[in-house]
């Protein structure tokens, strides 16, 4: 973690752990998509629209629907597992 | 340029600083300020949000160094940052938050006074290095672990002051009471550091009022201001008094506790004041209060702070000074944490 003359590199980059992305896959037909309400104002409303275009523009099999318990914390680990068990696509609201 | 001008230069370039110049960590700074504490070097604190980099004791101590830190405040900077990993805080938050919060540091107990943090007059800076140094640290983590880089990944609107440093100790020694950390279960002797999730500081000047009934108006008025959004989402809130408004309740006779209710008690509006715009969203966000209010009686009393935990009172400043500061808290969803901390 030296940094050229004698320093030290204090950044994320000298320890960080990687985090591969998942590999996005080329059509959503037939897939499970799973849509994470952040529980901000409407986000519900968006989320369902979106949903129903999902299955109706793009082939997608099924679409759930999931909610954090609040937007500013990160979805639990048995949240996102459960997703994950269901799902083979997400799709995460943000802001609001 | 020379070798400490050109490293300087370095860490501006890549963006490994607060834009303040930071002292280029260097193994023999390290191993200096590494020798302040016997803890393992290689002991992991925890993992920095959102970009998860380790926080190390080792990349704690070479925080420190960037930051100007002596070796003796080591052990206060891990303390924080250890409350700051704790889930309940949660300091995802903080970080990606669209509004300008910032943990704020308050440290009890005889090691603060011993090393020169500062909670008497100017205290919240500029000039006590304690004080701008370890909240400076704190912050670069943030940053160069966390990679919370403004505009990237910290979406503060307006960022502020106190997201350089914020880190004060109580003023244990002009308080009329015993201390913050006391009332929170710690014994006398101990040391304490808290962090806490909170806006930048108001000032309430308040010269006039000699008595608690009128002293709390000004103090519970900010507390309950509509733009500061407390009453709306019930976070967490502190309220500072200088030791001068501290004594205008003592001298009554109130105790801390007491002091922590009467505020409590009178920091709220009427119903149909709040609903008249702030992020008054109906039913839905009222359904989160913690206490329940009949929304079709304008006239109901709607508490600023409606846990009596939430609220935190701490005496710091100069005495002298007849103001207190409230700072506001950010969402439900960020929580204070107090540990004490081995020197």
């Amino acid at each position: 973690m030296s940094e050229g003359s004698g320093l030290i590199d204090p950044s994320a980059s000298s320890g960080a752990r990687a985090i591969a992305a998942a590999p996005r896959p080329a059509s959503l037909a037939g897939k499970v998509v799973a849509l994470l309400d952040n529980t901000k104002e409407q986000g519900d409303i968006i989320l369902e629209t979106i949903g129903v275009a999902l299955r109706e523009r793009y082939g997608a099999a099924r679409v759930i629907l999931r909610r954090k318990e609040h937007y500013s914390k990160p979805a639990t680990d048995a949240l996102i597992d459960e997703m994950a068990k269901e799902a083979q696509v997400a799709v995460a609201a943000l802001g609001g | 340029m020379n070798e400490t001008e050109k490293a300087i230069e370095n860490f501006f370039d890549k963006e490994w600083s607060d834009g303040l110049p930071v002292v280029p960590p260097t193994e023999e700074r390290l191993a200096a300020m590494l020798a302040a504490t016997p803890r393992d070097p290689d002991e992991l604190i925890g993992d920095v949000p959102p970009l998860l980099a380790p926080a190390t004791v080792r990349a704690i101590a070479l925080h420190a160094v960037m930051a100007g830190c002596k070796p003796a405040y080591l052990p206060v900077l891990i303390g924080a940052i250890e409350c700051v990993l704790e889930e309940r805080f949660n300091l995802l938050l903080l970080q990606a938050t669209t509004s300008a919060g910032a943990p704020f540091v308050l440290v009890n107990g005889p090691y603060a006074a011993e090393i020169g943090l500062h909670g008497g007059v100017g205290c919240f800076g500029p000039g006590f290095r304690a004080n701008a140094t370890i909240g400076r640290a704190l912050r670069l983590m943030m940053m160069n672990l966390g990679g919370g880089i403004p505009g990237i990944t910290a979406l503060s609107g307006f960022g502020g002051p106190w997201r350089y440093t914020y880190c004060v100790a109580e003023n244990e020694a002009e308080s009329p009471w015993p201390s913050y950390s006391s009332a929170h279960g710690f014994g006398p002797g101990e040391n304490v550091v808290t962090a806490i999730p909170l806006e930048g500081p108001v000032l309430v000047w308040d010269d006039a009022s000699e008595k608690p009934e009128r002293l709390a108006v000004a103090i519970a008025d900010m507390m309950s201001a509509i733009g500061g959004g407390n009453i709306y989402r019930q976070a967490d809130m502190a309220v500072v008094l200088s030791p001068q408004h501290a004594q205008v309740f003592a001298d009554a006779g109130l105790s801390r506790d007491a002091v922590h209710r009467l505020l409590i008690e009178r920091a709220g509006r009427r119903l149909g004041e709040i609903r008249r715009g702030g992020i008054w969203r109906g039913a839905s966000g009222a359904a989160r209060w913690p206490f329940k209010v009949d929304l079709d009686d304008d006239g109901a009393f709607v508490p600023a702070v409606g846990n009596a935990r939430d609220l935190h009172l701490i005496v710091a400043g100069g005495s002298g000074s007849p103001s207190s500061l409230v700072m506001h808290g950010i969402t439900v969803a960020s929580r204070a944490v107090s540990r004490a901390y081995s020197t």
